[in-house]
């Protein structure tokens, strides 16, 4: 029962979400949207529900299996995408080597500034 | 009397198509098997859960019902990935003391190196040629699961291609942050964790939590982050 308590919470903010979405005509999904609103919640209220916090955990550890039908569509749709799979892996490949590099650089110039203003 | 059993035994497998259970008893299955097979090779970094369950379960789909059958079935899972999108909200609510703690290097780099993990990709993937559908399935690849397939919506690309490109940003994205900690070097433990989650999603985030707790939290935020400021940039940037 208390699950499923925090459960009817993240349904009604879903369909907050997705109202607000289709009312505004955003480009973002509800699902989004939804979860910004009730983090902003959450910080003005200061805390968050045990029922809550059990139903999103227990959602959140069975994500996998909730996008397991949207990845097996790569094996059957893959065809649909011939001729262009070396522009696909070395947008993958060269473009997270690029992506993590940039990371790790900026937080490294960025926090050792920090430091040296005497945090 | 025989034959007539065997006849709605040969009706079985469509009778339960019929109906989304099957699917849903396959996913399950699927799920379970990739998981106790994955804790029996030996939790490999390089393949994750995810992709052994995802074969099984194609494997299943080609021998016993048919894929669009188990799409429409599957309907009854993957309608549950919004609310699971609102839940990630929860643990970004508790994480928050972190980016008090060091907010301005997560204020500086957040935004750059989100848009830049989109950026390549699709600058790359353009100047190699692909087509506008592929690009749009490009942009999210550093994005959570549940986040990435309401962007890739939203700006018309192939949810089952982007799938498969998240997947292996995952995984190169965990590789490579362990390569260019030891080049740079780099040994604080909350950027490596913070480039985990922004760059390399879910499994960069587990990836975290090997390392410490401390790089996993910080990693839970970068996920969440980018999912959160990739979903509200990315569709204003692809409608100009």
């Amino acid at each position: 029962m208390p699950m499923l308590r925090g459960f009817l919470v993240l349904v009604l903010f879903f369909i907050l979400g997705e109202s607000v979405r289709l009312l505004l005509a955003l480009p973002v999904s509800g699902g989004v949207l939804g979860m910004v609103v009730i983090t902003f919640t959450l910080m003005l209220k200061g805390n968050v529900s045990d029922d809550l916090a059990r139903a999103s955990q227990g959602l959140i550890s069975v994500l996998v299996l909730l996008i397991m039908p949207g990845v097996v569509g790569v094996f059957f749709t893959a065809n649909q995408f011939s001729g262009q799979w070396l522009a696909v892996a070395a947008a993958l490949l060269v473009g997270t080597f690029l992506s993590v590099l940039t990371t790790l650089l900026l937080m490294k110039a960025v926090t050792k500034r920090g430091v040296s203003d005497g945090e | 009397m025989v034959s007539e059993l065997l006849a709605r035994f040969q009706a079985l497998p469509e009778s339960l198509a019929a109906t989304p259970i099957l699917a849903i008893g396959l996913t399950l299955g699927a799920f379970f098997a990739g998981n106790w097979l994955f804790s029996r090779i030996g939790r490999p970094i390089w393949l994750p859960p995810v992709v052994l369950s995802a074969c099984l379960l194609s494997g299943f789909i080609a021998l016993a019902v048919d894929y669009q059958d188990y799409q429409q079935g599957a309907r009854w899972l993957t309608v549950l990935l919004g609310p699971a999108t609102v839940a990630l909200g929860i643990p970004l609510y508790q994480q928050m003391h972190h980016i008090r703690a060091m907010w301005r290097p997560i204020v500086v780099t957040l935004p750059i190196a989100a848009t830049m993990a989109a950026v390549y990709a699709v600058v790359i993937g353009w100047a190699l040629g692909a087509t506008p559908e592929v690009l749009a399935s490009l942009a999210p690849k550093s994005v959570t699961a549940p986040i990435a397939i309401g962007i890739t919506e939203q700006l018309g690309g192939s949810v089952p291609l982007m799938m498969g490109g998240l997947l292996i940003t995952g995984v190169v994205a965990t590789l490579f942050v362990d390569l260019l900690a030891r080049l740079l070097p780099v040994k604080d433990e909350r950027i490596l964790g913070f480039a985990l989650g922004l760059n390399g999603h879910a499994i960069g985030t587990a990836r975290a939590f090997e390392i410490s707790h401390t790089a996993g939290a910080f990693a839970s935020l970068g996920m969440g982050l980018t999912g959160v400021f990739t979903a509200l940039i990315l569709p204003l940037f692809f409608r100009l």
